[in-house]
């Protein structure tokens, strides 16, 4: 794994920081919702305390004590004590709408539990009721198989007219029981009618306009929809149906009333009136207070649910984005606490009080504080993994320099380069870099002080060497015997080829020192190679040359006899790897950028692996087979590189095709 | 006879010192060596010798040699002086110095080759000293050339050459238009170089002709061969 992907990881791992930070978002929403849960229950109990015995605030009249509820029947008919409860008690709960009188159920709560039904026989009936500002909504959905309207325009006291009849009873605030009927003559509005004896003694039916209802059929019997303002209505109500099977007929009567004097047997349980404004004074922006009867039916609340709107604007794109991290799925909006309501005793739970409240209200406090974090950490985040990574690219970038450098420091002719970069930087790269500069010129020093041994020894040696060979020769002079002579021979031969030795260890510096001094010209090259192979047909007889040159002059900057060299180095190479006989080809041609001038002869293909040594100084690997007895130190082929490269170009050394020989190019700049 | 020729050698080496000394003795000629440059000096101030052989390096002088050589030269313009060389490379620098010796040489010449020298430098102080003979003149359109005297003239001017380089001209002019190759060259100048050193000779050569005359060409490279003089 490179640097710049370490590197990058770690930037990465600052990523960490806005995950703690939900975390901590996440953890700072739970202890907030604790806390608001726990002074929310502390402002439902201080409420429900407030209400504690206050059945007068949460009822229009006192409550009856509760007992196990009879299944309801016609027949069981009055309970004993007004103060316990009835089936046929109608407790209507407060609705969130008003209910529009058309007979029909969409308006009113869809929950079964809210209905009661009553059984007579085969007949029965349910019923819902509802407060809504200051009226009771009653529905009634009635299974009759023989809907019988009254016969339209006839009078309402004529009974054989009379169709399906509904009675409602009730006693009003004047303490008198009051009964009105609802005889529909087909389906829509109807309107309700009560009997009066007038003063003498003749009955009348009179509208009572304050009670509107509408009718409507269904597939099982019809449903009745009614409105009664509150204030014509005191403790009881009951409704009471004559069900006819045609007109005229005698009725079969049931319901919540005595079917023989239509009185009331049920109580009207509602809310007080005053309830609504009690709870109103404890009501605050984005809380609910709630007050439901103890059977769970809702009698009074104060709403404020709605969110602060002049917060909404802060739910910009990125905390809603934020809030897909930190919200746990399907996490409530709304909190809520319960508290019952008990009686003075201490004994009887009244009603319950709820209090709900919006997360909203604090969450986007909390979404401002958790933007600002977020926005915060990721914003370090990015910054960190930013310039974690240009610092790592930056390093990357020093330290691939480096390594070409040190890699290239040292060329394969020994030749070492000190400049190193880096090594003004004052970090641990510049360290190694000075480190890598220091072991470098050390390294130089060596290599220079190796350079010049060669030279050196045969310097030193060349003084003792003088006197050896200066007093042989005077030892010569003086006249030895015969049997002395021998080893006098032996002695100069022996200092000669100590001198020879001599001689080929300088010989690369002086080669180096008569090429760098060499004067450059204009000439053309291709009378020099013609020249050269003349010569060296009188050399070499037994070798052929052939040249190969165009008929343009080639115009090269140089110098003529360094090219002669370079040929002579190459030629002798060529002659001592070919076989008798052989034609060594010498050629010269033009290039774009360069002439090149081109040995080739038949014999062994060059090994690729020593290619790229061949020119080196001192290499020697292929020995030909010239009995030369001189010391043989492989310069020739380095002459020729110093000579290619003292033209600006560059030598190389290939197989022919077919490895029918060895071919050696030198390119010259032109 | 004429009198003994005195041969001065200043080498600090006194194993090659005695050893040159004993060579030159055995050749009739009387040897005075000195180790250092400053008791050379002190013995060239009261009595000059008539040829001097003096080493490029002097005990802690590494470059003492040129100053002797400048300060005989002070003494006396005709006095023959040879340098010896303890490098072959030392030549090119030591030639280039103008410093007005006679000769230069390495010092892995043999004893014979140097006595050859010495030799020579003798017969062309005599031969200066003589007039010319006719039959010792080698003319060559603008190059006058007497063997004797070893001395060339270009357009009638003398051409400072040293003892090697004349013998080289010599190797070629003798027989223009044939080319002579690097062997037949260092034959001809009684010297063992290697080619490079025969090559900057000739250059040496090219030049001091051309500080004369300035479209100088009558020395040839043919190349793969050597060189060849042209009129």
């Amino acid at each position: 794994m490179s640097i710049r992907l370490k590197l990058l990881l770690l930037g990465l791992a600052t990523l960490v920081l806005p995950w703690a930070g939900c975390r901590y978002a996440r953890e700072m929403e739970t202890a907030l919702r604790e806390g608001e849960q726990s002074s929310l229950q502390s402002v439902a109990q201080s409420i429900a305390a407030s209400l504690q015995g206050r059945t007068d605030l949460l009822y229009r009249h006192p409550l009856p004590t509760p007992s196990t509820d009879e299944s309801p029947t016609n027949e069981g008919v009055s309970p004993k004590t007004e103060d316990k409860p009835s089936p046929y008690d109608v407790r209507p709960a407060l609705l969130s709408s008003q209910p529009f009188l058309d007979g029909y159920v969409e308006e009113w709560p869809q929950n079964k539990v809210a209905w009661h039904y009553y059984t007579h026989g085969q007949h029965r009936f349910g019923l819902i009721s509802g407060v809504f500002e200051r009226m009771l909504y009653v529905m009634l959905d009635v299974q009759d198989e023989h809907l019988v309207y009254d016969t339209p325009g006839a009078s309402a006291l004529d009974p054989s007219t009379f169709g399906d009849r509904i009675w409602i009873g009730f006693d009003g605030p004047d303490g008198r029981q009051h009964q009105v009927f609802i005889a529909a003559t087909g389906p829509g509005t109807v309107t309700a009618r009560r009997i009066e004896s007038g003063e003498y003694g003749q009955l009348t039916a009179v509208t009572e306009t304050r009670i509107v209802g509408a009718l409507q059929p269904t597939s099982q019997g019809y449903r009745l929809e009614m409105r009664i303002p509150l204030s014509m209505l005191s403790e009881h109500f009951g409704v009471l149906i004559d069900d006819r099977n045609q007109r005229g007929a005698d009725p079969v009567s049931y319901g919540t009333l005595r079917s023989d004097d239509l009185h009331t047997v049920g109580r009207l349980i509602v809310a007080s009136p005053e309830l609504p404004l009690y709870l109103k004074q404890f009501s605050q922006s984005g809380v609910r207070i709630a007050v439901s009867a103890p059977e769970g039916r809702l009698l009074a609340q104060t709403d404020a649910l709605a969110v602060p709107s002049a917060l909404a604007p802060e739910r910009g794109i990125l905390t809603q984005f934020y809030r897909r991290f930190v919200d746990r799925p399907g996490a409530r909006r709304i909190i809520d606490s319960k508290a019952d309501i008990y009686d003075r005793e201490h004994q009887q739970v009244i009603g319950s009080l709820q209090v709900s409240q919006t997360e909203d209200r604090w969450l986007v406090l909390r979404d401002r504080a958790l933007t600002h974090m977020l926005n915060l950490t990721l914003g370090i985040s990015s910054v960190a993994v930013i310039a974690t990574f240009i610092f790592a690219a930056s390093l990357a970038v020093r330290l691939s320099r480096l390594r070409t450098a040190s890699e290239s420091a040292l060329t394969r002719d020994g030749v070492v380069t000190t400049t190193f970069p880096e090594t003004a930087a004052s970090d641990e790269l510049g360290d190694v870099a000075r480190g890598f500069s220091t072991l470098l010129h050390r390294l130089n020093e060596y290599t220079g002080y190796l350079r010049t041994l060669a030279g050196k020894l045969a310097h030193e040696i060349r003084t003792p060497l003088t006197i050896v060979r200066s007093s042989l020769e005077n030892l010569e002079s003086e006249g030895v015997s015969s049997s002395a002579r021998v080893y006098l021979d032996r002695a100069r031969q022996g200092s000669e080829r100590l001198n020879g030795i001599l001689v080929a260890m300088g010989a690369a510096t002086r080669v180096e020192e008569a090429i760098s001094n060499a004067d450059r010209v204009r000439f053309d090259l291709v009378p020099v190679v013609k020249a050269a192979a003349d010569s060296y047909r009188i050399a070499f007889p037994q070798r052929t040359f052939a040249t190969d040159t165009p008929d343009a002059p080639i115009v090269i900057d140089g110098a003529p006899d360094l090219i002669v060299q370079m040929l002579d180095k190459l030629v002798d190479n060529a002659v001592d790897f070919s076989p008798t006989g052989a034609q060594i080809v010498l050629r010269a041609r033009l290039e774009l950028e360069a002439a090149v001038v081109e040995v080739d002869n038949p014999g062994p293909p060059l090994d690729p692996s020593i290619r790229d040594r061949l020119f080196e100084s001192l290499w020697q690997s292929r020995s030909g087979d010239s009995d030369d007895s001189r010391p043989h130190f492989g310069l020739g082929l380095y002459i020729v590189r110093l000579i290619a490269e003292f033209h600006n170009g560059k030598a190389e050394a290939n197989s022919l095709p077919g490895d029918t020989g060895a071919r050696f190019t030198v390119h010259l700049a032109r | 006879m004429a009198m003994k020729r005195t041969v001065a050698i200043v080498e600090d080496e006194p194993a090659i010192r005695d050893n040159y000394a004993a060579a030159f003795t055995r050749e009739g000629y009387v040897v005075r060596t000195y180790p250092n440059r400053s008791q050379a000096m002190t013995a060239f101030a009261s009595r000059l010798p008539d040829l001097a052989v003096i080493d490029i390096s002097l005990e802690d002088e590494p470059e003492g040699g040129f100053e002797l050589c400048r300060q005989l030269r002070s003494l006396s313009a005709e006095l023959p002086i040879i340098f010896l060389t303890a490098r072959d490379s030392e030549l090119d620098a030591v030639s280039g110095l103008r410093l007005g010796a006679d000769d230069f040489l390495t010092k892995d010449l043999s004893l014979a080759h140097l006595i050859a020298r010495v030799n020579a430098l003798f017969r062309r102080v005599e031969a200066l000293r003589r007039p010319t003979e006719a039959t010792q003149i080698i003319r060559r359109g603008s190059l006058t050339l007497d063997s004797e005297k070893m001395q060339v003239e270009w357009n009638g001017q003398v051409v400072l050459l040293s003892l090697t380089e004349f013998w080289i001209v010599y190797a070629l002019a003798r027989h223009p238009g044939h080319v002579k190759n690097r062997q037949q060259l260092m034959d001809a100048a009684n010297v063992v170089l290697d080619d490079n050193t025969i090559t900057s000779h000739v250059k040496r050569i090219r030049r001091k002709f051309q500080t004369i005359d300035e479209k100088f060409d009558g020395v040839q490279t043919v190349y793969g061969m050597g060189y060849r003089w042209v009129d």
